[in-house]
């Protein structure tokens, strides 16, 4: 058996039960995802006027707030905001290895450390991420541990998952102390507030976000949603339909830290980050989402789910689809921001994905639309 | 067809059926030609090298033990239909293939052309309700109206049938992707195979709507190896249930084949 069947199947046992066994222990979330989904189109049909409300939220609230169409504007704006020579930890975001945020940090001299224990095994391994939570997922348990013996020592091949954990948790605690800035995603975003919803469950992210001076969150313009309310419901419905419900922290962050405690009168700082910026990323989404059948690909929400029911991604998943992008999901999304078609034409609409989606999404149909694109040179990518 | 065939390899299993008529069955040589489908994509690489694609239709031709099995489901289907008051014609040698291969692949701006196509050589033919046998041509034609406004019935012979011979046995079973989560049929066949007295061996994880993997065999021409890669993987998960399996597509029947450890039958050969 090879190491991704093995790795994979393993995988699969272990989320695709607890997620229906989540789902049965907490009926509502159904009908939060079901309001999600409205919410996430209301925003799709006037995503203009929704960036701009963004924007100027975040702006009330001390922080500084940018859009940028590609990945050479999201890499200059990172870039000018870190500088040179820092240390920089990282939160995993799928958007932020899409526009290539850490090697272009790393090209400036900068220090980078993803911290969420997947993403860490990936940059440490050098190898693409081949599951959108789960990064690391083709590397079994005996791989890591060769992988950390080799990398930072403490355990081997035959080490418990447990101390593999640990060794990881001492190394990066000294980088979250000494970094200068920290990057992470946003699985939502208020546009009334300019609040943005994190959810993990390892604390990393809470790390990233608190300890360094700056906070740089990069989210991609389709994880906006009208207001914080509609935005508290989407770590709910991500951690459910990923199966680690509920998730261990939800973190809301609302421009940089502050204090209100003396005469009520609120300022910034406090201990947390001094600054906060957030980066609307475009990238192929503004275009996708004027295609009425590409735009369905925006409501997804990044769970996971469809990829544990796949039987193609079962089959070969960790190269399935342009990194980060990976599985049905994957699928849709290599088109949205590469124009790349040529993962879709390996739909073999099983239709389990469509079965599952949280978001009611019919993937297949999604990805035949696109393979009819791609046969006939239609590419859809901002960049193609 | 996606393929060139002798058009005697479609039509021979039929006998007595009227020619035309208001009612058709609808094989669109799906049960016929699918034994010969592994062939065909095994030498799509050396087609070019073919002067013109009919040779083909003489290389590419089921074995007489397949035909046999192929016409023996077809007639079981059409025995099962009469047995529930059902009485239909059917188009030999006209019988146009549907074009699901095209839709399959993402071909859709082609489909639609094709799809034209057929609706106006039904329509010559005088068919107003057409009877599928195979859950890729009944998804392909139910989207005709996507492309073609046209006022032709179609329905599967799984919601007609209400006929089933007594059988005993215990089965796994393999669902059709597009039947049980596309076209709305999972139950019906669930209710026939209750119906003959066979017990079916599920489990949730495996034969679940949402769990149920598809064999792979649509894969097939875009990359084999993958195709059987997706068999290897359902054929391994279904004999952990039982090692007797049944089927409801063709495509399902001769992708998993060469897989299965056990005995695979559709359930047309079983239950009429």
């Amino acid at each position: 058996m090879l190491s991704w069947d093995i790795a994979v199947s393993r995988a699969i046992n272990n989320a695709v039960p607890r997620v229906y066994k989540v789902l049965n222990e907490h009926p509502y979330i159904p009908e939060l995802a079901k309001r999600l989904r409205g919410a996430k189109l209301e925003v799709l049909n006037n995503l203009e006027k929704y960036v701009e409300e963004t924007i100027q939220s975040v702006k009330n609230n001390g922080g500084n707030a940018y859009y940028v169409h590609d990945a050479k504007e999201a890499q200059e704006i990172v870039g000018k905001i870190v500088g040179k020579e820092k240390i920089v930890v990282m939160g995993k975001s799928m958007v932020a290895y899409e526009l290539g945020i850490r090697k272009y940090l790393e090209s400036l001299e900068n220090e980078v450390w993803e911290t969420d224990l997947g993403e860490f095994l990936i940059q440490q391994a050098n190898e693409p991420p081949s599951h959108i939570i789960a990064p690391a997922i083709h590397m079994t348990k005996e791989r890591v541990g060769k992988l950390l013996k080799e990398k930072i020592g403490g355990v081997d091949e035959n080490s418990k998952v447990e101390d593999m954990v640990a060794v990881v948790r001492k190394f990066l605690r000294e980088k979250f102390i000494k970094a200068d800035v920290g990057i992470t995603g946003a699985n939502a975003i208020a546009a009334d507030t300019g609040s943005i919803l994190l959810v993990e469950n390892e604390g990393n992210i809470r790390f990233t976000t608190v300890s360094p001076p700056i906070h740089i969150a990069i989210a991609g313009v389709e994880k906006i949603l009208p207001t914080l309310a509609d935005a508290m419901i989407e770590p709910l419905v991500q951690s459910a339909y990923a199966g680690l419900y509920p998730p261990t922290y939800v973190n809301l962050t609302s421009g940089p830290s502050s204090t209100a405690d003396i005469e009520h009168n609120r300022v910034r700082p406090a201990h947390g980050p001094r600054e906060f910026h957030l980066i609307l990323v475009d990238n192929g989404r503004v275009k996708a989402n004027k295609d009425e059948v590409l735009r369905e690909a925006l409501l997804c929400i990044r769970c996971g789910r469809c990829h544990f029911h796949c039987p193609v991604y079962r089959a070969i998943g960790n190269v399935w689809g342009d990194p980060p992008y990976s599985g049905p999901m994957g699928a849709m999304w290599s088109y949205v921001v590469d124009g790349d078609s040529k993962p879709a034409m390996y739909c073999v609409h099983s239709g389990n994905c469509k079965e599952v989606c949280p978001m009611q999404i019919n993937i297949p149909r999604v990805l035949e639309y696109i393979k009819n694109k791609g046969i006939h040179n239609d590419s859809g990518g901002f960049n193609a | 067809m996606p393929f060139p065939v002798d058009k005697r390899v479609c039509s021979s299993w039929a006998k007595d059926l009227p020619r035309g008529g208001d009612t058709i069955i609808y094989t669109s040589c799906m049960y016929q030609i699918e034994p010969s489908v592994g062939t065909f994509l095994k030498l799509l690489p050396s087609i070019s090298s073919l002067k013109g694609l009919m040779p083909l239709a003489r290389v590419v031709k089921p074995s007489k033990t397949q035909l046999e099995r192929a016409y023996r489901i077809l007639n079981n289907i059409v025995i099962a239909l009469k047995k529930s008051g059902i009485n239909t014609g059917y188009l030999y040698e006209d019988e146009p293939y549907s074009g699901a291969i095209l839709l399959e692949m993402g071909f859709l701006d082609e489909f639609g052309e094709y799809a034209r196509k057929v609706v106006k050589l039904f329509k010559e033919k005088g068919v107003k309700r057409i009877i599928t046998v195979d859950p890729h041509t009944h998804n392909a034609l139910t989207r005709y109206k996507e492309f073609v406004n046209h006022d032709i019935d179609v329905v599967n012979y799984l919601e007609l049938v209400n006929y089933t011979k007594e059988v005993k046995g215990e089965f796994t079973i393999h669902d059709s992707c597009l039947y049980s989560r596309f076209l709305g049929l999972r139950e019906k066949y669930r209710e026939l195979l209750r119906k003959s007295g066979i017990k079916l061996i599920e489990d949730e994880k495996i034969t679940g709507k949402d769990t149920s993997s598809c064999c792979g065999g649509p894969l097939g021409p875009v990359d084999l190896k993958v195709s059987e890669k997706i068999a290897e993987n359902r054929a391994k998960d279904l004999e952990k249930l039982n090692k007797k399996l049944l089927v409801v597509c063709p495509i399902c029947y001769v992708t998993l084949l060469p897989h299965f450890s056990g005995e695979i039958k559709d359930i047309s050969e079983v239950i009429f």
